[in-house]
């Protein structure tokens, strides 16, 4: 048995050398160890008739050789694995840059929303209201009550859309009714912004629309001045844009306010050395605003004598332009899929 | 409006250290917009006077010349286009190394020497746009080039040749800078409508002195017998009315100051009379008008002069002989057989003043703001009078402005003398205050502890009358500034502040409570909505207009007479109110649909219901409701249920909200919905909208060449429906057994009604999934192959298989036995 064991052990390392896949390796260790017609399986069945007292010595050599055997065959499986592996590289090769098939459609939203919900997070996180309030709107609220009577020059550039029939009511121009709307609902204090769709009877070109979008603010306390329009202000524009800006107020005129400003900003294009974007001032006309007029926390319901307040607006349309490099207003509401897609 | 510095420094000094740069941005900072800061002499370096001494014909071009010019030193050989260039005429040379700018337009461009066509060209014969000096000379067609040789003639009359060589800026004294000014930025500031208003305004910037205005004193009467009645018949129309007659008048060619001053602020020179009228209002803000007496007098030599309102219809020819038809609402200036000016605005053709003109009558005036500014917008007709009326002129500037035409007239035409009464019906009151201004509120509104002398200085340097007792100053408002502009404390502040400098303000933040801001919960809706359906519905948001056109509500069979309408739509096509999103969304659908395959759009937005009740108008009664709605549409090539993706993709948006969704199956005979694809949008039990494919004779019309579903719910009422609950379902420790059932059943079973009966068939069925619906031949007319896979759990014990097998056939019987189910093998 001795002998044939080591015939078994020669005749493998021999066959061994010329495995040269995981198939022949398994040929290889059926031929051995193979249930039925394995040579080691087939020694081993002849242990029964060993003398007894050599069964001890004969045994323990026949597991020498078959763990031996074993070791082998292992390290060789696993060398022969790790060459397979390598090929993999090249057989199961994919092009990356394909898209998954069938293509999935996606949905965007449009832009003139993405901002307004940046805006409102902010807003909100300085412990803003988001308000809202009807597109037709009264006379009253659209004007009057913003100290715009009927006589005022004002209404002549505000190119209103009037109602048939009711020459009460207007499409809203602006979103400053809803200043009064909140005052009278909410009283004071009261820090409220309100984005909106306003409209004004203009003829439509890359840069007019008659239907665009606003977003009004207000802030109304005690003594609120106007060294704080500028400290809020600056940290909201800082906050939008999220870099640090300068800002610088000048007076503006505005019928709902009293002093009235544009505010600028320092430009972020050239950094204030000119360039046409900011049409070589270093500053950009960014949203006016004010301190509320006094006639205008009347219609509101407040004090004047006890409260004061600020209103700003700012241009969402032309904010999103900028961020964008849009170059033509009447994209946002063209539907075209093309531009919308982009978002 | 164009302020001229050397203008300005007629009255005020503007101090050294004050570059023109920086007088522009001070004046932004402090007073109106400057838009630009304009060197007259900005394009005129290497610019000089030449005189064309030869013209010949380019070989090589037609409309081109080959010139010779010359110019002192040197003869220059020049090509020049110049339709008008002609041998002896005097023209700007613009020598190599000149910065021009072609045609006007762009940045400049240095010349150096060319060759033109073959010709060697050694600088430009200039255009008046070209050297920047396109307002002072406009041009009459458009290759016309600067002919000098009448003004070097008028100016130089003794030896024009002598100018040949020298600098243009020198021969035209062009050493002026002019600042553009915003016009929208001084519509509240009547004061600001002239020179002098501006000086103010920079005298008190920069602390100097502001000069008086004060022109001689009419004398009245000097000779002649001028008899001038004047009835103003509208008193609020007209507050005042001033008027002279003025003999002796010869009517000539300005004197070469008073050009370069109009010309300076953009004004062509037209005449002595006429240009003395025209620099007082550029100079005081105040309009005057010359009439030609003689075109006024009756038969008997007497003048009346009537101001009052147009009739309807009534005619009146403008200076310029164009024709308008007035209302009752314009104010004219008259005689008793015609209208000789539209008041304010523009004079008459027939009595304005011509080169015969020896008499005159000077008209100071003032008219009421509206009047005015409606009459200008009406007849489209906006003048520099018209401009400064409407801005609620002061009328105490009438005398002023009378007294200093008066002087400057006696100069430019030295023969002049006043030759009737001056006649001056005034009927007018300013609110002068004065003003209590309690100095710890103006404090307070700035945020800055300026010092009481402080605001004494700058509201004295403005013009105001302060009177200082204790806290308080007591401020009496300058005529100038009391007709609106100033009338209440606050305007003061602003006054003080500006002057003050905002620049100056030190930035602080005002101390607010923190307090979470209430919930907007529509908002919050809708900001929800847009992000699931646009991310995961992968539907894609739209903004359409609020206006839709009668000719789309047609075909979609809604009437018009339903809807509010706009009085002056812009578009014309488009005038009434949206009641629906859905048809401007189907036509975006259409427009997008010759370039996409799949249309998956939405839309939240307002609408206009007349006959609901919306907001309080802040006048006792209410607007048109204006809920906002949710509309949805789907088309995509070749898909033959767009309804389902719609549909689908709504519930799935819903549940994410937690509400739950049903559509009540409705057989609608309309024109607009697909009779058998229709039904109503029940959101947690609430019939909240609609869906519907589109009817196919209607997608016919719209131009739809894909089957297009459309969604539309009423959000303002979904908002009503939110809840915060939401349910969960502990995990259950037993794993699960899944059983598929197909079966054969009426085309007319409903999938929600068979899933609700497998659900509730026995405890153990815990979920229910329809996977396949399928319709064709081998299953029968009329019939329709349904297959579901029902998941079974207990959450006592682990199921085996022959539990399973019982409930599976209980509830293929039940499949059987409620719905007619054939099963399938």
């Amino acid at each position: 048995m001795k002998e044939e064991l080591q015939h078994i052990k020669k005749e493998f390392e021999a066959q061994l050398k010329h495995v040269s896949s995981l198939l022949q390796l398994e040929e290889l260790e059926q031929t051995i160890f193979g249930r039925k017609a394995g040579a080691f399986t087939n020694l081993a069945k002849q242990m029964k008739d060993v003398a007894t007292e050599q069964k001890k010595a004969i045994g323990e050599m026949m597991n020498t050789v078959r763990l031996k055997i074993v070791k082998e065959l292992e390290e060789k499986r696993e060398a022969l694995q790790r060459e397979e592996m390598k090929k993999i590289a090249e057989t199961e090769s994919i092009d990356v840059t394909e898209p998954h098939l069938p293509k999935e459609a996606h949905g965007h939203m449009h832009p003139m929303s993405q901002v307004e919900i940046e805006l409102s997070e902010l807003f909100r996180s300085m412990g803003f209201m988001v308000l809202d309030g009807p597109e037709l709107e009264s006379d009253y609220f659209n004007f009057e009550a913003l100290n715009i009577p009927p006589s005022h020059p004002a209404r002549d550039s505000h190119d209103t859309f009037f109602i048939k029939d009711h020459p009460e009511w207007v499409m809203r121009t602006h979103t400053s009714p809803v200043q009064i709307r909140a005052m009278r609902e909410f009283g004071a204090p009261l820090r409220a912004i309100v984005p909106g769709r306003v409209f004004r009877n203009e003829s439509i070109d890359a840069s007019h629309e008659h239907t665009f979008t606003q977003l009004e603010g207000l802030v109304v306390d005690k003594d609120i001045s106007i060294a704080d329009i500028i400290g809020v202000m600056k940290g909201l524009l800082s906050g939008i844009l999220k870099k640090d800006v300068e800002v610088r107020l000048r007076p503006g005129f505005f019928p709902f306010v009293e002093p009235g400003f544009e505010l600028d900003m320092r430009c972020l294009v050239c950094e204030g050395t000119g360039c046409n974007v900011c049409k070589q001032t270093g500053w950009v006309e960014m949203m006016p605003c004010g301190l509320v007029h006094p006639e205008v926390l009347k219609a509101g319901g407040l004090d004047p004598d006890v409260y004061s307040g600020f209103a700003f607006g700012l241009g969402r349309m032309r904010l999103v332009m900028q961020k964008y490099g849009i170059e033509d207003i009447r994209h946002f509401q063209s539907g075209d899929l093309r531009f919308l897609k982009q978002f | 409006m164009l302020v001229s510095k050397n203008w300005l420094s007629q009255f005020t000094t503007i101090p050294k250290k004050i570059t023109p740069q920086q007088l522009g941005v001070d004046l932004t900072m402090h007073v109106v917009e400057v838009e630009d800061v304009i060197d007259e002499a900005r394009f005129l370096e290497n610019v000089v006077v030449g005189k064309v001494v030869e013209v010949k014909k380019h070989d090589n071009a037609d409309t081109l010349h080959v010139c010779t010019v010359d110019v002192r030193d040197e003869k220059l050989q020049v090509v020049c286009g110049g339709s008008n260039v002609r041998e002896g005429m005097f023209v700007a040379m613009g020598k190599l190394g000149a910065s021009v700018r072609w045609h006007g337009e762009g940045e400049p461009i240095v010349l150096t020497k060319a060759k033109i066509r073959g010709v060697e060209s050694f600088g430009m014969i200039c255009a008046s746009d070209e050297i920047g000096l396109g307002d002072m000379f406009p041009k009459q067609s458009e290759k016309e080039i600067l002919d000098l040789t009448d003004i070097i003639a008028s100016r130089y009359s003794d030896n024009p040749d002598q100018q040949i060589g020298k600098p243009l800026s020198d021969v035209l004294e062009l050493n002026d800078i002019v600042f553009d000014i915003d016009n929208k930025s001084m519509t509240h500031r009547p004061d600001l409508w002239g020179q002098y208003g501006m000086a103010r305004e920079i005298a008190a910037m920069y602390g100097q002195s502001l000069k008086a205005y004060e022109p001689k004193k009419l004398k009245g009467l000097e000779t002649g017998n001028w008899k001038l009645d004047v009835a103003v018949k509208d008193v609020k129309a007209c507050p005042r009315y001033m008027a002279v007659a003025i003999d002796g008048i010869e009517v000539a060619e300005s004197p070469a100051w008073l050009k370069k001053r109009l010309m300076s602020v953009g004004v062509q020179p037209r005449n002595n009379v006429v240009d003395v009228t025209n620099f007082v209002m550029f100079e005081l803000g105040q309009p005057l008008h010359a009439f030609d007496i003689k075109q006024l007098a009756n038969k008997k030599g007497d003048v009346e002069i009537i101001v009052r309102k147009a009739k309807d219809g009534e005619e009146y020819t403008s200076l310029d002989d164009k024709k308008y038809t007035l209302t009752k609402e314009d104010l004219v200036i008259a005689t008793k057989d015609k209208v000789v000016a539209l008041a304010g605005v523009k004079g008459s053709n027939n009595s304005g003043v011509t080169n015969e003109t020896t008499s005159i009558l000077l008209e100071s005036a003032n008219f009421h703001a509206v009047t005015i500014r409606r009459t200008a917008s009406r007849h489209g007709l906006r003048t520099d009078a018209s401009a400064r009326y409407e801005k609620s002129l002061d009328p105490h500037l009438c005398e002023l402005a009378l007294r200093r035409v008066v002087e400057l007239l006696k100069e430019v035409s030295p023969k002049s003398v006043v030759s009737s009464t001056i006649v001056d019906q005034s009927d007018f009151s300013l609110d002068q205050g004065p003003i209590a201004l309690d100095t710890e509120f103006v404090q307070r509104k700035m945020g800055v502890d300026l010092p009481a002398t402080e605001m004494v200085r700058i509201l004295t340097s403005l013009g105001f009358g302060v009177k200082e007792k204790k806290n308080t100053l007591s401020v009496t408002i300058p005529s100038w500034r009391a007709t609106k502009d100033i009338s209440i404390r606050e305007d003061l502040v602003e006054e003080i502040a500006r002057v003050y400098g905002y620049d100056n303000i030190v930035p602080t933040l005002p101390t607010f409570p923190i307090v979470p801001p209430k919930k907007n919960a529509l908002r919050e809706l809708e900001t929800r909505l847009r992000t699931l359906l646009a991310y995961e519905g992968r539907y894609t948001e739209v903004s359409n207009y609020s206006f839709v056109s009668p000719d789309l509500l047609e075909k979609v069979g809604e009437n018009v007479k339903d809807y509010l309408e706009l009085d002056n739509p812009i578009a014309k096509d488009r005038p009434y109110l949206r009641r629906h999103l859905r048809e401007n969304l189907l036509e975006t659908v259409e427009r997008n649909s010759h370039r996409f395959d799949v249309v998956s759009i939405f839309e939240i937005g307002k609408v206009f219901k007349k006959e609901q009740e919306g907001d309080v108008d802040g006048q006792k009664n209410t607007l048109p409701k204006q809920d906002t709605l949710l509309a949805m549409a789907h088309a995509e090539k070749g898909d033959e249920h767009p309804f389902l993706h719609v549909s689908t993709s709504f519930t799935t948006v819903m549940t994410r909200l937690g509400l739950a969704v049903h559509f009540e199956k409705k057989s609608l005979d309309d024109v607009f919905v697909h009779p058998g694809r229709f039904a109503e949008v029940h959101v947690a039990g609430k019939k909240v909208g609609h869906i519907g494919e589109v009817h196919p004779m209607t997608a016919n019309t719209l131009g739809l060449d894909a089957r297009t579903a459309v969604l539309e719910v009423n959000l303002s009422e979904i908002v009503l429906l939110l809840t915060e609950k939401t349910q969960y379902q502990p995990l259950s420790q037993y794993p699960s057994i899944e059983r598929d059932v197909a079966f054969v059943v009426d085309k007319s079973a409903v999938h929600e009604d068979i899933a609700v009966a497998l659900i509730k068939a026995d405890p153990l069925t815990v979920d229910v999934a329809l996977f396949d619906v399928f319709m064709g031949k081998n299953i029968g007319e009329g019939k329709k192959s349904m297959a579901y896979r029902i998941t079974y759990r207990s959450d006592e014990k682990t199921l085996e298989g022959k539990d399973v097998d019982v409930v599976h056939e209980k509830i293929v019987a039940m499949l059987q036995k409620k719905f007619g189910a054939e099963i399938r093998a």
